[in-house]
């Protein structure tokens, strides 16, 4: 079984240029701890909103990449929003990192998820696949989308990072600068 | 803020389509949310082929203010549009994402049982709809009919270009 950090750091050496949204938890604070860059935006809450925020992201700049990262709780917890990511085509990759606990929380089991790829295919996404290791992983072509990825991992073996240092402020001002947006809290009034 | 009188009313859907445009007219490009009947002018206007804004349907109004903090955070402007039953669903993304990350939204919300006397489950929602926003701070301006363009000057007054979390109330089908 795939370990959630090496799942991650597959997915980041894939996807190089995604503007990455991470779900809260133990995801946001893995990828924190393994790569941190400007081109992340990671959530502390709204658990559900990964997918959501990150097509908004997707709309506002079409020419790019988005890739979320939603664990196997956050993907329960808002499987409405799919349809809605598909009406839009948008550019982006949903990665459902699958180790069947909410372990933030204590690793208490997660509801039953069904099959992701099979309700991600139902809802419209133009491609969804399950894999269980590195190779599988690389071996995807995630040229249609939106594509769903579900990566099935292992619980986590190792301890929590730390927590994300910076501000959820300072979080938001850095995303902006490199995607060379307004910031309206430095800016006169418009 | 409350108008100071709604008697004069507006027809509903010429006062959709003077909301509709001074958003525009502002910059916001993008517009999302959930229908409600007294919203039915505006979501028809964006609805229609011709809409100079983009619309994107969702499933929920925490999704609809998902996808409207991911447009915001990324240099769009949206707008967010519910009926006041959905802001239940939208306070743990008002409150675990727009006002700590400080990426605001402008929010129109309609006003079911605002006067309770409407169907019984708008009640409790419409008794404390106000009181509600000023628990969490969120500044709101109910919409005039008789002079929307006041409504909507008021409410992006308080949205200050992106500095605030506000909220435009329509009590009144629009």
């Amino acid at each position: 079984m795939l370990d959630i950090r090496d799942a991650l750091a597959a997915l980041l050496d894939r996807e190089p240029d995604a503007l990455t949204v991470s779900t809260c938890g133990f995801i946001t604070r893995d990828l924190y701890n393994l790569r941190d860059r400007a081109e992340h935006f990671y959530l502390v809450g709204s658990m559900g909103m990964a997918a959501p925020i990150g097509l908004g992201i997707a709309l506002a700049h079409p020419g790019r990449r988005v890739l979320v990262l939603d664990g196997d709780g956050s993907f329960a917890m808002n499987p409405g929003c799919l349809p809605m990511i598909a009406e839009h085509r948008p550019n982006l990759v949903h990665a459902v990192l699958d180790n069947g606990a909410h372990e933030s929380t204590g690793g208490q089991r997660t509801v039953a998820l069904g099959d992701p790829a099979a309700t991600a295919l139902a809802a419209g996404y133009a491609a969804a696949h399950t894999v269980d290791d590195l190779d599988e992983l690389a071996a995807l072509d995630l040229t249609g989308t939106p594509a769903l990825v579900r990566i099935r991992c292992a619980p986590r073996s190792h301890p929590a990072g730390q927590r994300v240092r910076q501000t959820p402020q300072q979080l938001v001002e850095r995303f902006r600068t490199r995607l060379g947006v307004p910031q309206p809290h430095l800016e006169g009034a418009v | 803020m409350l108008p100071e009188s709604s008697s004069a009313a507006g027809s509903g859907s010429k006062v959709a389509e003077t909301v509709l445009n001074a958003l525009v007219k502002r910059g916001h490009s993008h517009f999302t949310g959930v229908p409600c009947s007294l919203l039915k002018g505006l979501f028809r206007l964006l609805e229609d082929p011709g809409c100079p804004a983009a619309y994107i349907p969702a499933p929920r109004e925490d999704s609809a203010l998902g996808v409207a903090s991911g447009l915001a955070l990324a240099g769009a402007r949206p707008v967010a549009l519910m009926q006041n039953s959905g802001l239940g669903y939208s306070l743990n993304v008002l409150t675990s994402f727009n006002l700590i990350y400080d990426v605001h939204l402008p929010i129109v919300v309609s006003w079911r049982g605002h006067d309770g006397n409407d169907a019984v489950e708008h009640d409790v929602i419409g008794r404390e709809l106000t009181r509600l926003l000023d628990v969490f701070g969120i500044p709101w301006t109910v919409l005039d009919n008789a002079r929307p363009e006041d409504g909507v000057e008021a409410f992006l007054k308080q949205y200050d270009s992106g500095r605030s979390t506000a909220v435009l109330i329509v009590r009144e089908g629009i």
